[in-house]
């Protein structure tokens, strides 16, 4: 049965699974660029960094992407058909929603063992300043965990109904509108930097996406 | 009597316009039961209800002695259903979908899907969404048949369809029932085709079943008569009268429901003649059984 829901999820998601993975392959490729030329002084080892922060900027993006894509393409079929078919099949919904889940995160080892494969491939093909090192393992873990979050919240607002999606969505445009009518009256409120910074920032959810994603560092 | 479907007392409500009420639905084991029923009577809404696509408000469903919805995965191991509309996944092709259903289904036939498949001339390898409206029909019916169910839902499995694949899945479906004595729940607008296959008749109208008996009976009970010199007052009739017309004169047409040949007595006993007696067809049996039960009661029954 999993074999099946697997099969489909792949003829669902396959096209953005395999760009994803070769997207997730270069980013550390790419990231290493330049390493050569940085082996001399401070100041370019200093600029050899900032680039690499710079590229590092990808792996959360691509991380987000991939949940969304796989975690959206996971119910898009039957969202179109009102849900009757997955509904009428004699398994129990937690089962079948747990064997969708499933079949997602099995997707999703294609991307991180791209960018595990890619950042193993950077660090070794170059070589690094003395006093620098490369992380293929820990930015893989970090990816990896990004990715799971991606994934199961977009996974689980997509398994809704639409009208969970449209309370979603309308909160977040009362949000924008309210914070727009605060400002125009002059009120020091920031709803929306307080929503951020609750999402963004330790004890916060997405706290993993944010910080510096170096694949070589001190 | 075993009962593949029985419901008692079941009320659900859809927002403020819909509510179906106080439905008993008892269908025998081995029946092909036809559920008839204008658009948005509740039959689809009834049909979701046995499968446990809705929850009830009150009342018990029980389909092949499981409670619904508490035991619906059990209940739809062995229930084949065709719903209204195409469920299947429109990106998969006809073979992917297949191995899809069967993977669920441990009763699963697969060399008789195979004979269907070849017999309906479904191509493998053509994507569901490139499928015509009949095909997908085709392969709806199909894949419920080959589960070897013992209780088949069909929710207007022919609507839509061109005559000659009507034929070709009425066949495969009484073909089936006839190998195997499945129980088959089927509603469908097509009247005469009802007529046709099903030995059982329900009737819904306005959430309401208003009528559940045997095909023949339905069938033979209401009658047309064609009545000279009719009182005015009819009393108390050995049936029930639904309609009275004239025709000019002294003629009148009545429309009546449990009528036996031996009732004709009545009409001397009142001074009136009875001059014809019409079978009505299913068709204008539904039509006068809808406009009595709308009469007695304006939401119903």
């Amino acid at each position: 049965m999993f074999r099946v829901i697997l099969y489909t999820q792949w003829k669902w998601s396959r096209l953005p699974v395999a760009l994803l993975t070769v997207g997730a392959f270069l980013v550390p490729l790419l990231a290493v660029q330049g390493t050569g030329e940085a082996r001399g002084t401070t100041a370019q080892a200093g600029q050899l960094l900032a680039y690499v922060g710079a590229m590092g900027t990808f792996f959360p993006l691509m991380a987000g992407l991939s949940g969304l894509l796989v975690g959206v393409s996971a119910w898009a079929a039957d969202h179109r058909a009102g849900h009757v078919y997955a509904l009428s099949l004699p398994v129990p919904r937690w089962q079948l929603a747990l064997f969708r889940l499933g079949a997602g995160l099995v997707l999703l080892l294609g991307p991180v063992l791209a960018v595990w494969l890619g950042s193993q491939i950077a660090v070794t093909a170059v070589e690094i300043p003395l006093g620098l090192q490369g992380y293929p393992h820990l930015i893989t873990l970090r990816f990896m965990l990004c990715t799971l979050v991606a994934y199961t919240c977009f996974f689980a607002i997509s398994a809704g109904t639409s009208r969970t999606a449209a309370i979603i969505l309308g909160g977040l445009l009362a949000l924008i509108a309210a914070q727009i009518l605060l400002d125009a009256v002059g009120l020091d409120l920031h709803l929306l930097g307080t929503l951020l910074e609750k999402l963004f920032f330790w004890p916060g959810p997405l706290e993993i996406y944010t910080g510096r994603w170096m694949l070589i560092d001190v | 009597m075993s009962l593949a479907i029985e419901t008692r007392d079941v009320v659900y409500r859809a927002g403020k316009s819909f509510e179906l009420r106080d439905l008993a639905l008892r269908v025998p084991v081995g029946a092909v039961y036809g559920f008839l029923g204008p658009n948005g009577s509740g039959k689809t809404t009834t049909i979701r209800l046995l499968l446990g696509l809705l929850r009830p408000e009150a009342g018990a469903i029980t389909v092949l002695g499981h409670a619904i919805p508490r035991e619906v995965p059990r209940a739809l191991a062995r229930t084949g259903f065709v719903p209204e509309r195409p469920h299947l996944y429109p990106s998969l092709t006809v073979a992917e979908s297949l191995r899809y259903h069967a993977a669920f289904y441990p009763t699963w036939d697969g060399r008789w899907a195979e004979e269907l498949r070849e017999r309906f001339r479904l191509d493998r390898t053509r994507p569901l969404a490139r499928l015509s409206k009949g095909e997908m029909g085709k392969l709806m019916i199909l894949q419920a048949l080959s589960q070897v169910p013992e209780l088949l839902v069909l929710d207007e499995p022919t609507d839509g369809l061109d005559p000659v694949v009507r034929r070709e899945v009425l066949t495969a479906l009484l073909d089936f029932v006839a190998q195997r004595n499945a129980t088959v729940f089927i509603s469908s607008h097509l009247i005469h085709e009802l007529e046709r296959i099903c030995d059982w008749v329900g009737v819904m109208d306005r959430g309401r079943l208003v009528a559940e008996l045997p095909m023949q009976s339905f069938k033979n009970g209401i009658k047309r008569l064609r009545v000279h010199k009719a009182p005015a007052l009819a009393g108390d009739t050995p049936f029930v009268v639904l309609a009275r017309e004239q025709e000019g004169g002294f003629a009148e047409t009545w429309v009546v429901r449990g009528w036996q040949a031996p009732m004709g007595q009545y009409f001397e006993g009142v001074g009136a003649t009875l001059r014809e007696v019409v079978d009505l067809d299913l068709e204008e049996g539904f039509v006068e059984l809808l406009r009595t039960a709308r009469a007695v009661t304006p939401g119903g029954i």
